[in-house]
């Protein structure tokens, strides 16, 4: 599997609920191929069932009906790409939370962005009002 | 593979109650729980003990499902426990800084513990 051009695997999924965890077993079993410990593997699935079901919950283009997933590898690294019609995370989202007061919690929907920032080594957003969001989330692999 | 979700609610006592949560808790059936745990609490519970040493996954939709209700529960006076020991599901209450809302403990029964004083 060690090519200089990465290796490419993308999936299209349905943008409803019960089919975030075809992704994410897709995640794992190609994580599982990969130098990674257990933890890195599952590590992998979170940041992507985390990606996909923003994508479910904040489509704004109800013509769009899919999900595209799309994982990339290379020695160095294991990218992935989560591409929707939908208007993205809130980039604001990791500023709700660590505080200990639930009235501080009026909208919780900024988690899953702080989620994949913690168990991924590198994650961007783009946010396009007229082509969606792209997630791109990379895990290195082992020196 | 992953594991279907298994909802068993029982009472402990006129108000209190313990919703353990077995399997994979996500964007796909959280709003399952949270019907569960408003049952309950239509039904005069005022402490959920919510058990989450069974969870194999759990993703932010749950958390999230789980803020809702704390919210709720503290407004009139009541309140949401979390037993959970499991590393990977109580990480995430860390990441989000969760920890430092909801009152955690390692098992059902210590939480029980402290409900009952």
């Amino acid at each position: 599997m060690k090519t200089s051009t990465p290796d490419q695997v993308e999936i299209r999924i349905p943008r409803r609920a019960e089919f975030v965890r075809v992704a994410r077993m897709a995640a794992c079993a190609l994580a599982s191929q990969l130098d990674f410990t257990y933890d890195l593997i599952k590590d992998v699935e979170l940041a992507v069932g985390e990606a996909c079901a923003n994508a479910v919950e904040h489509v704004c283009d109800e013509e769009s009906n899919e999900i595209i997933v799309r994982f990339s590898i290379d020695p160095t690294q294991l990218q992935v790409e989560v591409l929707d019609r939908g208007q993205g995370f809130d980039p604001q989202g990791a500023a709700k939370v660590g505080s200990g007061s639930i009235d501080d919690w009026d909208d919780p929907g900024g988690l899953g962005l702080v989620v994949i920032r913690e168990v991924m080594d590198e994650l961007t957003v783009e946010c396009d009002p007229t082509s969606g969001t792209c997630v791109r989330m990379v895990k290195h692999r082992s020196r | 593979m992953t594991t279907p979700l298994k909802i068993d609610a029982r009472a402990e006592g006129k108000e209190t109650a313990v919703l353990s949560l077995a399997g994979e808790v996500d964007v796909a059936n959280a709003a399952q729980v949270r019907d569960s745990a408003l049952k309950l609490i239509s039904s005069g519970v005022k402490r959920l003990v919510v058990d989450l040493n069974a969870t194999e996954y759990m993703d932010s939709t749950g958390l999230g499902m789980l803020v809702g209700l704390l919210k709720r529960m503290r407004e009139s006076g009541g309140d949401v426990l979390i037993a959970v020991a499991r590393p990977r599901v109580k990480r995430l209450f860390e990441i989000t800084g969760l920890i430092q809302v909801f009152r955690i403990y390692d098992d059902a029964a210590a939480a029980l513990k402290e409900v009952r004083g």
